[in-house]
């Protein structure tokens, strides 16, 4: 039969053809409905928690409500059981949709070499914790309110020769990284928030919503409510773990626009530590030994990492990424290592398991349970990165965001992180605040290594597509 | 479970370690089954196939060395399956979406030459590439979902968010124009 020659013939066709086919892009309309709502039934809730009533257009009465929301996608649940053939093809489906993106993101390596030793040096006697990906997002949206030298400045940092790439780029990390399947819980959020009354280009509002899944709230700047909105939105998406940090969190009356993005990430080890073998042990922080828990197993399958000043192992995350310890040599501190090429290669290539210097042991794993989080202010860091012309009200351009005020530039880049570890796994939440202001106001028998994580050491949390999700320096634990 | 790159995969193979097969079944033996089971509707059978396309990997690799391991995997289920399709329906009539979609295939077989004329498939599939390049990315697409994976109409609108007059059109229209397409080139089958 003729037919089947034509049949045969299309199984051959190009690959990539074939591949594209796993891609959804027409799907991430229906995924990603923007409803332009006003007001919305969940800021009612909130207004009337701080017992105040919505005055939209009073000017006695603060205002908060949400103009878009992002409506995420539904990720078919992990089969609960292997033979419920239906729910495990679901699942696999749109796990193999999210796979597609896989590896398709180009620059976050270059961003990563740059920003993580920016970021995380000088943590001295403390710990700091940094997710390159909410970061990367945050500059994403940024660079999309802004043109000419000051996009130009975002763009070069976050790896994109232009805001088309970028948008790929930003597309691509956020569905490869987005699963909430049952096992894996990875949420990104981001989210804008306009001052009530002021004119925006809604094109570029638009658009943001649409690539960054972002959605929009409108307000009085300055007020109360809008300020307890924000928090409680920075909350619910990190799962509460930043509380300390957002409850400080203020939009201030010469506010334009703040930018919001957020990750909650949670997965469990594939080996999970048993309790039961926990020690007591010592850790060599810099201000002095600490007697602190340790978690324990050995796994005779694992690799080994080294270089020239540190060694490395990862433990597996089940159906997501890994953790990776990053353990300086006795005689090297971690700020070295946060200095050190070779280190800095180790942490941003996508190979990461194609490392040179590794080898196949019977690991013995001795790691202290800690539970470390930062707040940090990028902003100095972001200009030794060469991304000035935003923070300069007199050299800024951001007329893609509005033309109704000229000399805008941004006045707080607010990034808070938190990863905590036990025997289970890991959870880890950030999120990113870009407050944007106008100038009027303001097989052989294996080899034994002991992998004891008893001083200073850097860790990193990758998705499943090797993206990092978190990446810190820890110097004090328990 | 931890599943691995796959280039590390691939090396396994080289290596000739035995784990290329269990990381293979690991990361693609679902994506594999759904191909088989698609093709030949019977549970067996397809895990059968799928069995079989590990190992034909392994008689493959190396010297192959796949660029696209999960498209590479998924071709030879698709072969294997179908080998297995034609074999089975030699008796009966039936096979599910596959047996539907080879029926509407005839539609762009040009006719009037002999079979001493026919042009060899790997030159086929070339010019079958080439033609879907000539098409929308979401054309291509609804096109290779039914004729390269045999997904079902509704699975194709499930996918893409599309109504299933508009799959049916664009798969009509792409077979219309791959008929021409063979036409002009004079091609034949």
């Amino acid at each position: 039969m003729r037919s089947d020659k034509l049949q045969n013939a299309i199984g051959m066709v190009d690959e990539d053809l074939v591949a594209r086919t796993e891609k959804t892009t027409q799907k991430k309309k229906t995924r990603h409905v923007i409803k332009w709502t006003v007001p919305i039934a969940a800021m009612l809730a909130i207004a009337l928690a701080f017992g105040i009533f919505f005055g939209q257009g009073s000017p006695f009465v603060p205002t908060a409500y949400a103009l878009a929301e992002a409506e995420y996608p539904d990720i078919p649940k992990y089969p609960k059981n292997y033979h419920d053939e239906e729910a495990t093809w679901a699942w696999s489906k749109a796990q193999r949709e999210r796979a597609a993106y896989f590896g398709k993101a180009e620059g976050l390596d270059s961003f990563i070499r740059a920003t993580v030793p920016e970021f995380l040096i000088n943590a001295e006697d403390g710990n700091l914790v940094y997710s390159p990906l909410n970061v990367y997002l945050a500059l994403a949206i940024l660079a999309e309110t802004t043109d000419g030298e000051t996009r130009e400045q975002i763009l070069d940092l976050l790896g994109s020769k232009d805001i088309e790439a970028l948008r790929e780029n930003a597309n691509a990390l956020w569905n490869a990284n987005y699963n909430d399947d049952g096992i894996v819980t990875s949420l990104l959020a981001s989210s804008l928030w306009l001052r009530d009354g002021f004119t925006y280009d809604m094109d570029t509002l638009k658009t943001i919503a649409e690539t960054y899944y972002a959605s929009s709230f409108s307000g009085e700047m300055g007020s109360d409510l809008y300020n307890k909105q924000l928090q409680a939105w920075l909350d619910e998406q990190t799962g509460g773990l930043l509380s300390e940090h957002t409850k400080d969190v203020k939009m201030n009356i010469d506010t334009i626009l703040a930018i919001a993005t957020t990750i909650y990430f949670k997965a469990s080890w594939e080996n999970e530590f048993d309790e039961n073998h926990n020690t007591k042990d010592i850790f060599h922080a810099p201000s002095g030994d600490i007697t602190t828990e340790f978690m324990n197993q050995s796994n005779a399958g694992a690799t080994y990492y080294w270089g020239e000043n540190f060694s490395a192992a990862s433990l597996g995350l089940e159906e997501s990424g890994a953790m990776w310890f990053i353990l300086p040599d006795e005689d090297v501190s971690v700020d070295t290592l946060l200095q050190d090429e070779e280190v800095l290669s180790f942490l941003s290539t996508k190979n990461r398991y194609e490392w040179q210097n590794k080898k196949r042991a019977l690991i013995h794993y001795s790691i202290p349970k800690f539970d470390v989080d930062s707040k940090l202010d990028l902003i100095k860091g972001m200009k030794n990165l060469g991304v000035t012309d935003c923070f300069d009200p007199f050299a800024s351009d951001f007329t893609p965001l509005t033309t109704e005020e000229d000399k805008l530039y941004v006045s707080k880049v607010e990034h808070a992180a938190r990863v905590t570890i036990d025997e289970e796994g890991v959870v880890g939440a950030a999120y990113t605040l870009v407050i944007v202001t106008t100038e009027s106001g303001t097989t052989a028998p294996p080899e034994e290594i002991d992998f004891i994580v008893d001083r200073p050491f850097m860790f990193a949390v990758t998705g499943e597509d090797g993206s990092i999700l978190f990446v810190g320096v820890v110097n004090q634990v328990g | 479970m931890k599943l691995l790159d796959d280039e590390k995969i691939i090396a396994l193979f080289e290596e000739r370690n035995e784990m290329a097969i269990t990381e293979t079944k690991t990361k693609y033996g679902r994506y594999c089954n759904t191909i088989a089971y698609q093709i030949l509707q019977n549970r067996e059978d397809a895990e059968e196939c799928e069995n079989d396309t590990y190992l034909d990997a392994w008689n493959t690799i190396p010297p192959t060395r796949p660029r696209m391991l999960s498209i590479f995997l998924g071709t030879i289920t698709r072969r294997i399956s179908l080998d297995r399709l034609k074999r089975k329906t030699a008796e009966k009539r039936g096979g599910g979406e596959a047996m539907l979609s080879l029926h509407e295939l005839e539609e762009c077989i040009p006719s009037g030459k002999s079979i001493d004329d026919a042009i060899h498939e790997k030159t086929l599939a070339k010019l079958i590439s080439d033609f879907l390049r000539t098409l929308s990315e979401a054309e291509s697409n609804i096109f290779l979902r039914r004729y390269w994976y045999f997904d079902s109409i509704d699975d194709i609108c499930k996918r893409y968010g599309y109504g299933q007059s508009k799959v049916k059109t664009t798969l009509k229209r792409t077979r219309d124009k791959l008929l021409q397409y063979l036409n002009q080139e004079e091609v034949y089958v």
